[in-house]
């Protein structure tokens, strides 16, 4: 197996020396596994994973995502690995003037698909979230726990290699949380796609063999 | 309300620098109909000892054109009106030879000095009259009022430039949050600054054709109508066809360049 994402004394902080958020921290993650990361509010779970998809570039120690050295990444090789990503956002981050069908299909329009295919992957999508009959609303139309599906859909639609998802079912009930994870589990298990979640609470019902971090105190530690 | 005043605030600047590059494209064609209207009406005067011809002087100078012979005899019997004709035998037996010397193209003053002194080495002429003076007089009020317009047209595109940038950034600040998030997903800058380019290329092409309206009524109302006869006789010249095009990829380059600028420098730097 190889690794996706290498992290060697890494040292995250927004202000250079002033607030350290993620601390001398060292781990490796192979292509399909399954990485829960859980940890108190504001321990830096966020943070963690905005380095890896290069909104935050490593303050001390390397990084390494998909064979990108994130330190010395150049802005087009970024957008490259970006591309290759299916992020799912705490805050969802929708694109408010576009259509739902629309937002779901974001990666697919940045890397220049037809519309035929768009529309295909939209619909398949959206019915596995279960918002098939709300296609054609615009987000701030739907409740939070569906535009948080349409984020979920939208970070699927390109079959990534990687799933970055934060707090994928924070605001969804025990069925559509049922729903999210089934999905997420199926991509990894099915499509070997790395998958890395932060959540509160790891589900009871799991089906695949899957890693558990914990972020405290700035320190990346592993629950075995 | 806020819509129109916004898409003013583009298309007005953007129609200011238009309107500017129209009026150097007339004032070149203005330009060199003038400068073809003085080359047609002028000569060189020469005055010499035996006969010259075209191609005798075109080798000497290829600017020359052609060497037209002026009557002597008029010339003769002008001086000798009144005196007997024995008179003017004699003065038409030591009379020299004058020429017009026309120009292939208008010419500078140095290059006719040029000319002259040229011509004035060649055996058996005795003198060589350019007029430069009086040539160049209009021709350098001509060419002080295009540089003074030049200078304004440059600080017209400077000064809209700048407002139609401002404008630009506006729309970027209204459309902020989707450019980041496509920016997160790995979108290149062309792609992000797409909605950008779309609001910006309708305003090119508005500005565009307004433009061509305002000089196609100029040319056939008001150049028709007015006392001044410069713009009467040049009326062909206020707007050709082509104009229509280098107006519309004027725009379509300022829109280009105030999106890129706009787009360049908002350009996320990562955190950290
Ligand atoms: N853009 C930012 N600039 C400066 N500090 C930030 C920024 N974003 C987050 N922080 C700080 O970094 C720390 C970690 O934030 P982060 O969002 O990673 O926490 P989290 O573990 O995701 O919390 P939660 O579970 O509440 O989402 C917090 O103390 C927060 O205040
Ligand atoms: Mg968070």
């Amino acid at each position: 197996m190889a690794s996706v994402i290498t992290a060697q004394n890494l040292t995250l902080a927004y202000e250079k020396g002033k607030n350290i958020i993620i601390n001398d921290a060292t781990f490796t993650i192979e292509q399909g596994e399954f990485v829960f990361i859980t940890g108190p509010s504001g321990s830096g779970k966020s943070t963690l994973l905005k380095s890896f998809y290069g909104q935050i570039k490593p303050y001390k120690g390397t990084l390494n995502v998909g064979g990108f050295d994130m330190k010395k990444i150049k802005k087009a090789q970024l957008l490259q690995l970006r591309r290759n990503l299916g992020i799912v956002f705490q805050d969802y981050k929708l694109i408010n003037e576009w259509t739902v069908e629309k937002n779901v299909v974001l990666p697919l329009i940045i890397t220049g698909y037809s519309l035929d295919v768009q529309k295909v992957q939209a619909e398949k999508l959206l019915s596995h979230v279960k918002l098939a009959d709300q296609a054609h609303k615009y987000p701030l139309e739907l409740s939070g726990g569906e535009q948080q599906r349409v984020g979920v859909a939208r970070a699927l639609s390109k079959n990534p290699f990687m799933i970055l998802a934060d707090e994928p079912t924070g605001n969804l009930d025990e069925f559509s949380s049922g729903v999210v994870w089934d999905l997420l589990e199926n991509a990894c298990d099915q499509l070997n796609a790395t998958v890395l979640v932060v959540t509160h609470k790891i589900p009871t019902i799991f089906n695949i063999p899957y890693r558990h971090f914990i972020i405290e105190n700035g320190g990346v530690h592993e629950v075995h | 309300m806020k819509f129109i005043k916004e898409h003013l605030m583009f298309m007005l600047p953007l129609m200011a620098m238009l309107i500017g590059i129209e009026f150097i494209l007339i004032f070149n064609r203005v330009t060199t109909s003038y400068e073809k209207k003085l080359k047609n009406e002028y000569a060189i005067l020469v005055v010499s000892k035996r006969q010259l011809t075209t191609p005798m002087l075109r080798a000497i100078n290829e600017k020359i054109d052609s060497v037209e012979p002026m009557d002597r005899e008029s010339i003769a019997k002008e001086v000798t009106a009144g005196m007997q004709d024995s008179a003017m035998v004699a003065i038409m037996k030591d009379l020299p030879y004058f020429f017009r010397v026309h120009l292939t193209s208008y010419l500078s003053l140095d290059e006719l000095k040029e000319i002259k002194q040229q011509l004035s080495s060649v055996d058996g002429i005795l003198n060589v009259e350019i007029f430069g003076e009086n040539y160049h007089a209009k021709h350098t009020m001509f060419k002080l009022v295009k540089m003074i317009l030049n200078v304004f047209i440059v600080m017209l595109f400077v000064v809209s430039l700048l407002l139609v940038i401002k404008q630009m950034e506006v729309w970027q600040l209204a459309h902020k949050e989707r450019m980041a998030i496509m920016e997160i997903f790995g979108a290149p800058m062309m792609l992000r600054s797409g909605i950008l380019f779309k609001i910006a290329f309708i305003d090119a092409i508005i500005a565009t054709l307004l433009n061509v309206f305002i000089f196609i009524y100029i040319k056939n109302s008001w150049a028709s109508r007015t006392d001044i006869t410069f713009i009467k006789e040049n009326q062909d010249l206020l707007l050709n066809f082509s104009d229509f095009l280098i107006l519309f990829v004027t725009a379509l380059v300022i829109v280009a360049v105030s999106v890129f600028t706009v787009a360049i420098r908002s350009s996320e730097v990562p955190e950290g």
